[in-house]
């Protein structure tokens, strides 16, 4: 019939099998309890899974460019205590905070990706150490006094609806920045060249991709999406408290390798990642419904991130097929 | 020229540029303030330091092997969390408990080394799934710091065997281990599949061998980490293994074990772990806020690794031109 769809169906990609898996999540907990499907708390949920969403389209981008971005949680944490702290609950002055903020936020990815890139740090040791630096200083400088609170234009786009289609204005946002995403990622040089670079780098510089421009835009994209989602998190919160973004890590990380990218690089793409911040977002759900405390939570995480790259194993997928 | 250079690499392990760091930290802090190296001052600072030192040695081993282990984090939480849930033991069942929560450890590390070996899968994924699953279930046993260490254990934690404190005496059986340990068959088996996975192979050394050798003892070190922090505060937290996951990595890399594999040891780490907490020292000494202390423990991450990196791009150079 169509060859895409039969071919998905024979050998299914990790993307198609992530989206079939929110989906079966969703079906059999409304199942369980109607409620879950009803649709001011599917709008709750969308408006959660946004967050790790957003996130992660750095998170993706870096991925695929054969690193890892661990600085998310306080990178997200200082740009959420900036906005908050700068405008003092004022709606005029996110004119100026807002767009001061996002150009910080991918000045600090950028940091991120020229010590990656030009000095040859490791990702991991890069990224850990600005995670904790901004940490350290973020502590420093708040001295633990809480900012004022949330600015309302912020908040009606972190928690508003369009009055008229009662969809959450997030969810907006998201389709949009998840529509850029996408564009970048398969239409532009930009897109080839991370893919290029992350599959192989000695190729792609040979090949005369500029290998360390792509890594450095790579990681200043994650600055500026976490920068983004900590900005529009205090919208949420309606205040900014110290610790806000550490559930990102992991969740950013989780979503992008449930939606089957790599972690070596140069596989992967966004529209994955997105079926992985709804399967975490749905997980956050069982929690009411079945009374689950936080650590059964992070056991029923780390066994989803086990199976979904167990899934993507050709070891594993090698074994099936002799069968 | 080739194997004079490997031989010698394999001698210091890259131990001797973060030991002068130490020695200048340790300058500074002697000249700030004088005597602050005393026996009774070394031992506190070896009993602040064992922890981490503990965690970073399972981590250098797991490095060597060309991995990362950030379950260590979830298995440490784990370790004190049990340790704080028998305080009706009497002093006899120490050792049975003991062996207990370093077997569930091992398991950790073994589970982890098959799932890596056995699905080829990538040990940054893995570890950190299963740092989430421990962790998980260290909070499902105690939700929130607390519990008792039997007196027995925290009376452990304190004493002198020989007069020695404990701690010390703990970081000189380290390093016995170590002395013994490198010169192994099985760690030399870890050094060559960490540094090719391919020729190690087709020099018959099991890679599934040497992730579980690595892996396992990570684990068991962790436990042993978390064993040792119940002792010290006399109770357990199920999160407190999170706090130690980072610092543990900046000591193996501070210490010169290279992330990609293959090279590396435990005098390396133990010095790089000495100087991360040394820098709480100094934040003291200077009366700035402590969380200075993690400011400056990054920045000591990044600017030795940068000075490495640089270091490593000239004698490539100059090794080219010759």
């Amino acid at each position: 019939m169509i060859p895409w769809l039969t071919n998905g169906l024979r050998s299914p990609s990790p993307i198609l099998l992530a989206y079939l898996g929110a989906l079966l999540i969703f079906v059999a907990v409304s199942l369980y309890s109607p409620g879950f499907a009803h649709p001011a708390h599917v709008s709750t949920l969308i408006v959660i899974a946004a967050f790790t969403g957003i996130v992660a389209i750095g998170q993706t981008m870096v991925i695929v460019g054969g690193g890892i971005d661990l600085s998310v949680p306080w990178l997200l944490n200082s740009a959420a205590v900036a906005t908050t702290a700068l405008t003092r609950s004022s709606d005029a002055a996110l004119i100026w905070v807002v767009p001061m903020i996002l150009v910080s936020s991918a000045g600090i990815g950028a940091i991120n990706g020229l010590a990656i890139a030009l000095l040859r740090v490791p990702p991991i040791v890069m990224t850990l150490s600005m995670n904790v630096m901004l940490m350290g200083l973020l502590f420093i400088v708040t001295r633990g006094f809480p900012p004022p609170p949330t600015p309302l234009a912020l908040q009606w786009i972190a928690n508003g609806r369009i009055a008229t289609i009662g969809l959450p204005v997030m969810l907006f946002v998201w389709l949009a920045l998840a529509a850029i995403a996408l564009v970048v990622e398969r239409r532009t040089a930009f897109g080839r060249y991370l893919y290029a670079v992350g599959s192989n780098r000695t190729v792609a510089r040979l090949s005369g991709v500029p290998v360390a421009g792509t890594t450095i835009a790579a990681y200043a994209i994650s600055g500026f999406t976490a920068g983004l989602a900590g900005v529009l998190l205090t919208g949420y919160a309606k205040q900014s408290y110290l610790g806000m973004g550490d559930p990102y890590l992991f969740t950013s990380i989780a979503a992008v390798a449930i939606g089957g990218a790599s972690i070596l690089g140069g596989s992967g793409s966004y529209l994955g990642t997105i079926a992985g911040a709804l399967i975490l977002t749905l997980l956050t759900g069982l929690l009411p419904i079945f009374r689950l405390d936080a650590g059964a939570l992070k056991v029923i995480y780390g066994a989803v991130i086990l199976f979904a790259v167990a899934i993507a194993s050709p070891q594993l997928r090698r074994f099936f097929r002799r069968e | 020229m080739k194997r004079s250079l490997s031989s010698l690499l394999g001698r210091t392990d890259g131990w001797g540029m973060p030991l002068v760091v130490l020695f200048i930290i340790a300058g500074l802090i002697e000249l700030m303030r004088p005597g602050s190296f005393g026996l009774e001052q070394l031992a506190l600072i070896c009993a602040s330091a064992m922890i981490l030192v503990f965690v970073a040695t399972g981590e250098t081993i797991v490095v060597m092997r060309g991995g990362i282990d950030l379950s260590v984090g979830g298995t440490l939480s784990l370790a004190s969390v049990i340790s704080a849930t028998r305080a009706d033991l009497p002093g006899l069942d120490l050792l049975p408990w003991l062996a207990l929560i370093l077997g569930v450890g091992f398991l950790i590390g073994v589970a982890n080394a098959l799932i890596i070996s056995l699905l080829k899968l990538q040990p940054f994924l893995v570890t950190l799934a299963t740092w989430s699953i421990v962790e998980g279930i260290a909070l499902i046993v105690q939700p929130s710091e607390g519990g008792t260490v039997p007196p027995v254990w925290f009376a452990w934690g304190y004493s002198r065997p020989f007069g020695i404190p404990i701690s010390v005496l703990l970081l000189m059986l380290l390093m016995l281990w170590w002395a013994w340990f490198r010169r192994t068959r099985m760690a030399n088996s870890i050094r060559a599949a960490g540094s090719n996975e391919r020729s190690a192979y087709l020099n018959r050394v099991s890679l599934m061998g040497t992730n579980i050798a690595a892996y396992g003892i990570s684990g068991v070190m962790a436990a042993l980490a978390g064993f040792f922090y119940a002792t010290q505060t006399g109770a357990g937290s199920p999160v407190v293994g999170a706090q130690y996951v980072l610092p543990a990595i900046a000591a193996v890399v501070i210490g010169g074990t290279s992330l990609a594999g293959g090279r590396g040891g435990l005098t390396g780490t133990i010095t790089g772990a000495f100087i991360l907490n040394l820098t709480g020292t100094v934040v003291f000494l200077l009366k700035l806020t402590s969380y200075w202390q993690i400011v400056a423990q990054g920045a000591i991450l990044v600017l030795v690794v940068i000075t490495g990196s640089i270091v490593e791009a000239r004698s490539e150079r100059s090794g080219a031109d010759r």
